[in-house]
């Protein structure tokens, strides 16, 4: 038999339950991921398309041939069997998002002004230098790899687009998603839905994706909600990482290891004075403890 | 003093402004923390849960606000009291008998430490003992800093034209680990110390109806009863020896 009242050989020991019971109370509540952050987004442009899911996505009312063209365009034979390797490539590496434009005019030109056409450039570039295809974690982005043309769904709130924003962003800017959540903008907006609050594109523009390394761009991203800032404003590190930041970035850097030399110094006051004065108050409890026990 | 019996003389250990205050900070502070961590930790459920019960993130942020304020006042007020008691009551803010940290205090510290482990007898207090003089600074202290760092958070415009940008988030690292130190010792360490000792537990009334003991403070206090046995009051201690 098991149980806290139980005799016998079947008692769960007390130690045993407060420990159960510390991990229940104490540990899960931050184990545990918090909504909206945990469901994986159908991400990817592949060359399946679950065409049940795509029926209730944005494009969902859009036949195959509107972005796929015929079988019948071109010279080349559908499937082209000349070129089977064709396959095996990455479906959001081949495909001529230019086609996206027809509809999606202004978000396409404003991509191709943006730093991650800029990237894409580049990175082409390198790959006819090389001769191969690019690797490496990061590569640019084409529309396709942010935005799933099959999958993605409309009719979104502000909030729920922001929140899959973070994490579409976060997949390539692990390190910039996880600082703006820890920001006030990413714990309002993401954490408690507030849709007065920015998310990335606020700030860095939809498909421009600018960096906001220059204080003009930054300051006029930040004027947007706050009116009275000023130039100094904009040295406010939303971002408190060095990842992806230039060597010779000098001033973010030191900017960082302010931010990040007084956090430790200050999580080392924090935790010296708690275990001192926890350990002075539970040596204190047992010794009054010990004197009451002891008078009667 | 008719009706009650001779050992049971009632002394005022808190005037009514720092029963007031204490009363007015408590619930502050607890609205205060209970608002700030429901965004600090937001990204939990019960922090959510605390947000919706509130009204949204609107009005949680302009609890904190309110709070803040209140709170803030109540140091304030207690800092035109301490002028008034220096130069109207011409008593004294540093003296044996004042909130002022000592030596004595630090010898206080070590011989209770060895008292809890069985060494020797508990030091002979006066009227406050080293844990109150810390629970009251380091919320007096802790308070302006948390002020001066939660007002640069609400202003940032404002400040960033003064300090340099990044000075806000600075001020938002020392509000965040201060509030974690500052409820991780008040609603544990201060609570304990004061309340729920078995000495004292369940309740340490005084601060809340300011009344004490002759018992309670030739106990606690044995320091300060010499100085109200030998009627030294004229020596600008912070003494209550008016009887009720």
């Amino acid at each position: 038999m098991k149980g806290f009242s139980g005799k016998g050989k079947g008692k769960v020991p007390a130690g045993k339950a407060v420990f159960w019971a510390a991990i229940l109370f104490l540990c899960l509540p931050c184990l545990t991921p918090a909504p909206g952050h945990a469901e994986a987004v159908n991400r990817g442009s592949s060359w399946f398309v679950d065409l049940k899911a795509y029926a209730e996505a944005a494009h969902g009312t859009l036949t195959c041939e509107e972005c796929h063209g015929t079988m019948k365009e071109g010279d080349k034979k559908h499937p082209n069997l000349e070129d089977a390797a064709f396959l095996k490539k990455e479906a959001s590496r081949v495909y001529d998002y230019g086609r996206c434009k027809t509809c999606h005019r202004n978000s396409y030109e404003r991509y191709l002004l943006g730093e991650h056409a800029k990237a894409l450039k580049k990175e082409r570039e390198r790959e006819v230098a090389s001769g191969g295809p690019s690797t490496g974690e990061k590569r640019a982005p084409t529309c396709g790899d942010c935005h799933s043309a099959h999958y993605d769904r409309s009719h979104l709130s502000k909030v729920e687009i922001g929140r899959e924003m973070v994490q579409v962003c976060g997949t390539c800017h692990a390190a910039q998603a996880k600082t703006y959540l820890e920001n006030y903008h990413g714990k309002a907006a993401v954490n408690l839905g507030d849709d007065n609050s920015a998310y990335c594109t606020d700030c860095h523009g939809a498909h421009h994706c600018v960096s906001l390394k220059k204080k003009e761009a930054a300051l006029r991203a930040c004027e947007r909600c706050h009116q009275e800032a000023s130039a100094n404003f904009t040295q406010f590190v939303i971002h408190p990482t060095v990842q992806d930041l230039d060597e010779d970035d000098r001033e973010k850097r030191f900017r960082v290891a302010v931010i990040k030399v007084i956090s430790l110094i200050m999580s080392i006051l924090v935790i010296a004075v708690v275990v001192f004065f926890y350990g002075h108050s539970f040596l204190w409890l047992l010794r009054d403890l010990h004197e009451r026990l002891r008078k009667h | 003093m008719a009706g009650k019996s001779e050992r049971q003389e009632a002394y005022e250990r808190f005037c009514v402004l720092h029963r007031f205050l204490h009363l007015v900070a408590m619930l502050g502070f607890t609205g205060l923390a209970l608002t700030g961590f429901s965004l600090k930790f937001s990204a939990q459920g019960w922090a959510q849960a605390v947000v919706f019960l509130l009204g949204g993130l609107d009005h949680v942020r302009y609890l904190h606000r309110y709070c803040a304020v209140v709170t803030y006042a109540c140091v304030v007020a207690h800092a035109l009291w301490l002028l008034y008691f220096k130069f109207l009551l011409k008593g004294s803010l540093t003296g044996p008998q004042s909130l002022f940290p000592r030596f004595k205090d630090l010898k206080d510290l070590f011989q209770h430490m060895a008292y809890f482990f069985g060494k020797g007898g508990q030091p002979r207090f006066n009227r406050f003992t080293y844990w109150e003089k810390f629970d009251y600074l380091a919320i007096f202290l802790g308070m302006n800093t948390m002020g001066l760092t939660g007002v640069v958070l609400w202003f940032p415009e404002f400040f960033s034209r003064l300090i340099p940008g990044y000075f806000v988030n600075v001020a938002q690292v020392l509000h965040v680990y201060e509030a974690i130190m500052a409820v991780a010792l008040k609603f544990v360490v201060h609570i304990i110390s004061a309340h729920l000792r078995p000495e004292v537990f369940p309740l340490e009334k005084s601060i809340f109806n300011g009344k004490t003991t002759r018992e309670k403070i030739m106990r606690e206090h044995p320091g300060e009863w010499d100085v109200i046995c030998r009627g030294l009051e004229e020596t600008g201690s912070e003494v209550p020896s008016e009887k009720l």
